[in-house]
């Protein structure tokens, strides 16, 4: 046991990387920990298919935090966001195209109501004013009702003060946002029907819940929560996948001195008397640390790398009642050529964007509806991109990658284990997108179903959950992971969360990551100044 | 213009505008109020609905009534008795026995027990719990919520005060309740029991009169608001002696006895507005009632958009109340029987006095999943293939209802979608007494054999015949976005509707869970200071 750290921080995904780089530039020795041989969690980029680059996981950025990025100097490291152009959804003998161009969009929308094409441009604005309120509180931890600490009364009273400060209409969509479904809270602005569905997608991703299910109107905005107009607009690519964003903020760690190492496995967290001293790997190496952080989810840090002793019968309880509740799958081609939309042919710009299978609400509740009696989709909802058209090197000349986000795939199926579903899955996947884009079977090279049991494998995310668990009202700000246990301290001593599973949640953000190092450093700001 | 302008005016004779009007006549200020029907009640009512026998036509069992208006309004003086089931739940089995869930609760552990030790459990522990916690729910219940729409000065003190007896819950139970309110109830359900018939009878409360299934998030909140102030997993079973119409007809005397004028037969038409206030009523036929003061317990559509004219309201508002979600999604079947069914497993006793199994709510839809199909199905317009059954058999516990050895059914059918994709209600009214005596038929063999005669209510009948908008009985539909602050639309949601003057106390409002005369008690509170300062 020779080496000693002031934090070992159990996992190399962005948050854990993001955690590392901010303690080890205030002066904290830190050893990051990655079990696999590449660094990045689910923001990896790797070579699936020879001569093919994938974001195997993770895919597009955009809710990455703006202060990470100047504070970590990211830029300077290697990260470079491509534009992402606007949504296609392809339909039966039409389709619907948002672009990059308000203009466009705006005419694109009109052909299916004219009152849309407005309401299209209100939404928008009143969204980034919407953002513009909820955005401090990503930068800030959680306020917590049940503590009386001046410092939690006094953020209470600044969040009510600031709920004043804004009109009688934002007042309103904001209740909406917390409390509707996504498709009930975009009835009130649209009538279109493939216009609502699309939209709606963003309020289901990582939830084990329906486009008509109250709450997700809240992982809606959660969605559209990415610098709007700050350094980047809407959605994008990271050059090389989205393993360039890990490995940038990997260069920030390092730079500041942190140490990393890959396939390193953390088999136990060491405690003594109630205290986290370090952490054992699966090699029997021990390494003792004042501090451990887990970016890992609550089951894994609590129930794989602890004993039951080690924490009190309650939190083990709520640990144990933690919603994850994978719902997606991933679908990773290597294309010959590009897919051929018959609502669409040929090559063009509506390839450059995400292309979304969300042809109607129905379409989208009955693939929910499937998920709920433990089948995948029959017809999924499907997020797809060709970050080849953007970022041409990620395959050989002429050929393409393309990744299909999948939506709905539960963890856990009635019939049959995932292993012996996992073709068929892919399969349904395929069929769906033919259904538009006859000739995509004829253009694979090479196809990766992952599963969220695989998710769970490779990556570590338990049941599949791409955000660590479900973004659902009881389980966010105060009460993620666990009430009462929101401000990244656990009832181990001396042991942090630091991953997607703490305020504010998900997504290529790297938020937990900063706040958790900010708490240990114990500069948490109390109120929202980044 | 008729009428004493200080006088209020209250639309609707249901039980909670009978509530409201009890509470202003005790303060003093007693207003008139306006039925349309030939008797008071509105949904509360008994009806002859086949000669002899008489049915709860469109709420079987009351919600149960909140205990301060009970306390209050000293209804036994006004010849009210309220008979109390000894089983609240009873979850029969196509196979054997089922589960019977008694009021008392060791018996209904150890009932619990012989399905599974560890449920029996979990009861304690979830009775526990909803005991520590009774104290808060009553709070939320029978007070105004405050106004999130302006968190200053007097509603933040209002919502520091909730808080406040929140934090009287200790930290244990206080992230309890938070945790639970805005979960699915399926999950609730889970955490609480593993046998499926108990999660099912759990998510059965969660999603009653709802256009929601079970994994609908805000669903447990739904429930908690009907169980927690019992402090019991299933709400006891109290009901009128003489059908919910007996408790109407109670508050009515107890209204009038504190000076509340009730007119029967007399329709509004109109709530008149003058100089952007109220100004009174017009009545069908022409009358006219002036009255500076008006309280609907009309549902919250009638009221801003059939009663009111729309030029008096803000473009907000307007469209706030078009989005508001009114239709309803459940029918009613009542049958007349010429005898007791017989249920499978079910003692059934001498045939003079039904087995305690049938007094409570007898629920057909055994699993979470079962519930959750039959939502799927009114998700898309469609009559539940095989519906959740909520039946209660009102003559186990009043032999009075029917003539002597007969019996009266009642079963609340969910799902049934007010706006069908196909077809209309009037050619599909007989399916659902089909489909009810067919689930029946499992669990009560030969029950069709005892029909003497049916009345169904499909939604559009419970339109038409008790002016519900949408067929909705609890007058929109009680998910979290229109829920407690937000009832019926947010910045209107405490009882003042959005013209001064106007104000509301139906099921549109908070709670709104069922016959509780909650939304009654709540809004005469806020009513009162106004009239003061008006008449003042």
């Amino acid at each position: 046991m020779a080496e000693s750290y002031d934090v070992v921080v159990i996992g190399g995904g962005h948050n854990g990387l993001v955690h590392a780089a901010y303690l080890a530039r205030a002066g904290r020795k830190v050893l990051v920990l990655e079990s696999r041989p590449v660094l990045g969690g689910a923001a990896v980029t790797e070579e699936i298919v020879p001569g093919f680059r994938f974001s195997v996981f993770s895919y597009v950025v955009s809710l990455l935090r703006p202060e990470i990025i100047r504070e970590l100097d990211l830029v300077r490291h290697g990260l470079e966001i491509l534009p992402l152009d606007g949504t296609f959804t392809p339909l039966e003998g039409n389709y619907l195209w948002r672009v990059d161009d308000p203009m466009r969009t705006r005419r694109e929308i009109a052909r299916f109501s004219a009152l849309d094409a407005e309401a299209y441009e209100d939404f928008g604005r009143a969204m980034v004013r919407i953002c513009r309120f909820v955005r401090p509180m990503l930068g800030t931890p959680a306020p917590d009702p049940t503590r009386i600490s001046w410092g939690d009364f006094e953020q209470l009273l600044w969040l009510v003060r600031r709920w004043q400060g804004i009109d009688a209409g934002d007042k309103f969509l904001l209740a909406q946002l917390g409390t509707s479904s996504a498709i009930d809270f975009l009835d009130r602005w649209f009538e279109t029907d493939p216009l609502k569905a699309t939209m709606s997608a963003s309020g289901i991703i990582g939830t084990f819940l329906g486009v008509r299910s109250p709450g997700t109107a809240y992982v809606l905005l959660h969605h559209y929560m990415g610098e709007i107009d700050g350094t980047f607009r809407a959605w994008g690519f990271s050059r090389d996948g989205t393993g360039g964003i890990s490995r940038s903020i990997a260069g920030a760690a390092a730079e500041a001195g942190a140490t990393i190492r890959t396939e390193a496995r953390v088999a136990r967290i060491l405690t003594r008397n109630g205290r986290a001293e370090g952490v054992a790997l699966e090699s029997g190496e021990e390494i003792r640390a004042k501090t451990v952080s887990s970016s890992l989810d609550p089951r894994q840090t609590f129930i794989r790398l602890l004993e039951p002793r080690d924490l009190p019968a309650e939190f083990l309880e709520e640990v144990g009642r933690y919603k994850f509740r994978g719902s997606s799958g991933k679908v990773n081609l290597a294309l010959d050529a590009l897919p051929d939309f018959t609502c669409l042919p040929g090559v063009g710009r509506h390839l450059r964007g995400a292309i979304s299978i969300s042809p109607s609400v129905e379409y989208m509740e009955r693939a929910y509806d499937d998920a709920k009696y433990g089948r995948f989709s029959r017809q999924p909802y499907i997020d797809m991109v060709i970050p080849t058209l953007t970022d041409p090197q990620l395959a050989p000349p002429g050929k393409h990658v393309m990744s299909c986000f999948v939506q709905y795939a539960p963890y856990h199926l009635a019939e049959g284990d995932w292993d012996s579903r996992r073709e068929a899955f892919g399969d349904a996947v395929i069929d769906a997108i033919s259904r538009f884009a006859p000739n995509i079977r004829k253009i694979i090279l090479g196809r990766q179903v992952l599963t969220p049991l695989d998710i769970e494998r490779i990556v570590g995310l338990s049941e599949g959950n791409i955000f660590q668990g479900e973004l659902s009202p009881e389980q966010l700000f105060f009460q993620r992971p666990v009430g009462g246990w929101a401000r990244y301290r656990t009832p181990v001593s001396g042991l942090y969360l630091c991953g997607s599973a703490a305020h504010p949640g998900g997504g290529i953000m790297g938020a937990p990551g900063r706040l958790a190092a900010l708490e240990i450093l114990r500069q948490a700001p109390i109120k929202g100044v980044s | 213009m008729a009428g004493d302008r200080e006088r209020p005016i209250v639309v609707g004779a249901g039980v909670n505008g009978l509530v409201a009007a009890f509470y202003m006549g005790r303060e003093g200020r007693a207003p008139v109020v306006l039925e349309r029907a030939s008797q008071v009640g509105g949904i509360a009512a008994t009806e002859e609905f086949l000669p002899g026998f008489r049915a709860s036509m469109v709420a079987p069992l009351a919600g149960p009534v909140t205990p301060r208006v009970l306390a209050d309004a000293e209804l036994a003086g006004h010849g009210l008795e309220w008979l109390e089931s000894p089983v609240r739940v009873f979850l029969p089995s196509p196979e054997g026995r089922g589960i019977v869930l008694y009021s008392d609760a060791e018996k209904c552990a150890a009932e619990i027990a012989r399905v599974s030790p560890g449920d029996a459990e979990r009861y304690r522990e979830a009775r526990a719990a909803l005991e520590a916690m009774a104290p808060f729910f009553v709070r939320v219940l029978e007070t105004t919520p405050p106004a999130v729409e302006n968190l200053s000065g007097s509603e933040l003190f209002r919502a520091a005060k909730l808080g406040l007896s929140l934090r009287r819950l200790g930290k244990k139970n206080m992230l309890r309740a938070l945790r639970w309110l805005p979960m699915p109830v399926a999950d609730l359900a889970s955490e609480w029991f593993e046998t499926e018939p108990l999660r099912a009878a759990i998510a059965a409360r969660g999603i009653f009169a709802a256009r929601l299934g079970p994994r609908s998030p805000g669903t447990a909140a739904r429930l908690l608001f009907q169980v927690a102030p019992w402090g019991d997993p299933f709400a006891p079973i109290i009901v009128p002696r003489g059908g919910m119409g007996a408790l109407s007809e109670a508050l009515a005397k107890a209204a009038r006895a504190v000076g509340a004028q009730i007119r029967t037969e007399v329709q509004v038409e109109r709530i008149l507005v003058k100089d952007g206030r109220v100004a009174g009523v017009a009545l069908t036929g022409g009358e006219e009632i002036a009255g500076r003061t008006v309280i609907s317990g009309a549902d919250p559509v009638r009221t801003l958009l059939r009663l009111i004219d729309p030029a008096q309201l803000s473009t907000g508002v307007l469209q706030k109340i078009r989005h508001y979600r009114i239709d309803g999604g459940a029918a009613l079947v009542h049958i007349a029987l010429d005898g007791l069914p017989r249920f499978r497993g079910l003692d059934s006793g001498s045939s003079s006095t039904a087995p305690p199994a049938l007094a409570g709510r007898i629920q057909i839809g055994a699993t979470v999943d079962a519930l959750e199909r039959a939502f799927d199905d009114a998700k898309y317009g469609r009559i539940s293939a095989e519906p959740y059954l909520e039946v209660t058999i009102p003559t186990a516990l009043d032999p009075s209802l029917a003539p002597e050895g007969k019996h009266v059914l009642s079963a609340w059918l969910q799902f049934a979608p007010y706006t069908l994709r196909e077809g209309n209600w009037a050619e599909r009214r007989d399916d659902l007494l089909q489909v009810t005596l067919r689930l029946l038929e499992n669990y009560a063999p030969g029950i069709s054999a005892l029909v003497h005669g049916a009345r169904v209510l499909t939604p559009a009948d419970l339109e038409s015949s008790y002016s519900l908008t949408g067929g909705h009985v609890f007058h929109g539909d009680l998910a979290m976005d229109q829920m407690y602050s937000m009832r019926p639309i947010f910045a209107h949601g405490c009882y003042r509707g959005p013209i001064p003057g106007l104000y509301f106390c139906g099921a549109g409002t908070h709670p709104g869970i069922g016959v509780t005369g909650a939304s009654g008690l709540n809004a005469a509170r806020e009513v009162l200071p106004d009239l003061r300062r008006g008449g003042s």
